[in-house]
């Protein structure tokens, strides 16, 4: 979920703080609208099974996921809605999700998210016509569609990198596996190449027509936070931490480091500037020029931080349950210990009577 | 050295039911290339490979049935509850003692709903069997159900094209469920096995689960599926 988002199509950045989304240019924030407001219920909304009810709107309405085309703007918010808006940001569409939606993707044809439940949906742009698109058996933590439109790609709790053929998602081209821990980002750097960081606290680059990791990197400091990518330079955030890597080729390496004073919330780039949110919170925009940022700022405008609801993820970290079976092995080896031993003296007390009838034909 | 015992199972008792959405402690490889399957098979070779998985073998009823009529062939059972998989462990720990057969057969304790493409490579399987599974009735438990169309893509997934699907169930709602997921999902269509299928042949009297049916004097329905090319992609390439 990432709530600063760059949108290449207008060189601004978008940021959604509680149900606000501001755009930012230059230094400037402006509101843009007000998000997540349920829709109306129309007949339109098919429920998913004959016999269920249609999702309805729930939990506090605040911004979770922005996704940009050249014509539109999708919001998710942590409330169900899905919601589409003109570049002039008048609402042209909304609907409700049957789960909280995790990542949003936009092109002029269709509108794809991915929920909580770990499943896939597509709408087409009027956010109609939902199809199931595929599903994790755990929460898919991020998605992208590629922008040649043929594949699906979906990260999840379970360590799983899936690239899924799009639209026919139910065909698998391949997995990427590598990470210990869930994969909480992923970034398509080119066609063939793709960045991921997990629970982990690895940052991996793959080579997507292998399926083979080229470069596995350590955090420098902990949990990872989020990645960016504006080429060819790939900015990974921990808490405290926003390193900069330069990509040659197929490989990374580190061109510069920032510390920051307050914990970071999310990052975004473009070519000349870095968003930065934190926990204070505060807003900070860098300039970003051969791969190092400076010249740090603060945001003018009408913008109130104070607003910011930080995204819930589920448990991400698995609690894994043992159910006391180590009990059970130690039962189990003490009952063939105690059937050994009794073998052994029965084996040993037949013996001894085979001698003792020895000894008494023989005396 | 002693002799191993063929396991009662009044010493494995465990119950049925096991969420397979919740994260047990379970032993999976990262990734299929790091798999050691010799763990497993004392004779497997670098160049073999596990051909035949049977989802939630319970107590390996099918596995010791395929095992001789496959000789060459190695296949493996998943099992999500600890006592059960341990104990179909000591069963063809026992058997391989006994008889020259059943080196080809083991049982790994895992989820399959989560981790088969961590064992498997992308068309690996020429067979999967998928008997008897937990009907979840309630409609809250659906999600547990080892057919679901999720599912079905990682199935479609490591199995090869032209491999099979073997399916039973005694309870008429589930296989009904089984046949109308398999049908609508596109990777599958419905298969007519010929009399030389000899897989097909034993899904019924093989297992413990399938014994107490034939016992109690019920039915059980069967209904296999072959693993197709993707029309889409075939339609896409003709166009």
């Amino acid at each position: 979920m990432s709530v600063l988002h760059y949108d290449k199509h207008t060189n601004s950045f978008l940021l959604g703080v509680g149900a606000n989304l501001y755009q930012l240019s230059e230094n400037r924030a402006k509101l843009l609208v007000k998000c997540g407001e349920a829709p109306e219920t129309t007949e339109k909304e098919e429920p998913i099974k004959e016999g269920e009810k249609a999702p309805r709107a729930e939990g506090p309405a605040y911004i979770t996921g922005v996704a940009t085309c050249e014509g539109r703007v999708a919001v998710i918010s942590n409330n169900k809605v899905v919601e589409t808006f003109d570049r002039d940001f008048q609402r042209v569409a909304s609907t409700v999700a049957i789960k909280r939606a995790t990542s949003v993707q936009i092109t002029d044809k269709t509108v794809v998210i991915s929920d909580k439940a770990g499943d896939a949906y597509s709408y087409s742009t009027a956010l109609t016509d939902r199809k199931y698109l595929l599903g994790h058996v755990s929460v898919v933590m991020d998605m992208i569609l590629t922008p040649d439109l043929n594949f699906l790609i979906t990260c999840d709790r379970d360590e799983k990198i899936r690239i899924s053929h799009f639209p026919n998602c139910y065909n698998i081209h391949s997995y990427l596996l590598g990470h210990q821990e869930y994969v909480l980002k992923i970034l398509l750097l080119s066609p063939n190449l793709l960045l991921s960081v997990g629970g982990d606290q690895k940052l991996i680059l793959w080579d997507l027509s292998t399926s083979q990791p080229v470069q596995t990197l350590p955090s420098p400091q902990e949990d990872y936070i989020t990645i960016s990518y504006s080429p060819p330079y790939i900015l990974a955030c921990n808490s405290r931490h926003v390193t900069v890597y330069k990509l040659t080729d197929t490989t990374l390496t580190q061109t510069s480091q920032l510390v920051t004073d307050h914990d970071i919330i999310d990052v975004a780039s473009s070519d000349s500037r870095v968003a930065l949110l934190t926990r204070e919170p505060k807003l900070e925009i860098y300039q970003f020029s051969e791969g190092v940022m400076s010249g740090k700022c603060e945001v003018e405008g009408e913008i109130d931080l104070s607003q910011f609801k930080d995204s819930v993820l589920p448990e991400k970290k698995k609690v894994v349950r043992t159910a006391g079976f180590a009990e059970y092995f130690e039962r189990k080896r003490k009952r063939i210990e105690e059937e050994n031993l009794k073998e052994e003296s029965k084996q040993a007390h037949i013996n001894l009577q085979e001698k003792s009838k020895e000894t008494h034909l023989k005396g | 050295m002693t002799k191993v015992k063929y396991p009662q199972k009044r010493n494995y008792r465990q119950r049925a039911h096991s969420n397979p959405l919740s994260d047990h402690s379970f032993d999976y490889p990262v990734s299929p290339d790091v798999m050691d399957w010799t763990k497993l098979y004392p004779r497997f070779k670098p160049e073999n490979e596990v051909k035949f998985c049977d989802i939630g073998c319970g107590y390996g009823g099918l596995l010791v049935t395929l095992s001789p009529m496959f000789p060459e062939t190695y296949m493996v059972g998943f099992e999500i509850r600890v006592k059960v998989s341990d104990y179909v462990n000591d069963r063809f720990l026992a058997l391989r003692q006994d008889n020259e057969v059943y080196h080809n057969a083991g049982v790994i304790r895992t989820n399959a709903m989560k981790y088969l493409p961590n064992f498997f490579r992308k068309g690996q399987l020429e067979k999967m069997f998928i008997l008897y599974p937990d009907p979840h009735f309630k409609k809250c438990k659906h999600k547990w159900r080892i057919v679901s169309e999720g599912l079905l893509a990682e199935y479609a997934y490591v199995l090869k094209v032209g491999g099979l699907v073997y399916t039973v169930s005694d309870v008429k709602e589930v296989h009904d469920w089984m046949v109308e997921h398999f049908t609508n999902f596109p990777l599958f269509e419905r298969y007519d096995p010929p009399a030389e299928d000899k897989a097909a042949q034993v899904l019924i009297g093989s297992t413990e689960e399938g014994k107490k049916v034939l016992r109690n004097k019920g039915q059980s329905w069967t209904a296999i599926f072959k693993r197709i090319e993707d029309p889409y992609l075939v339609n896409c390439a003709g166009t």
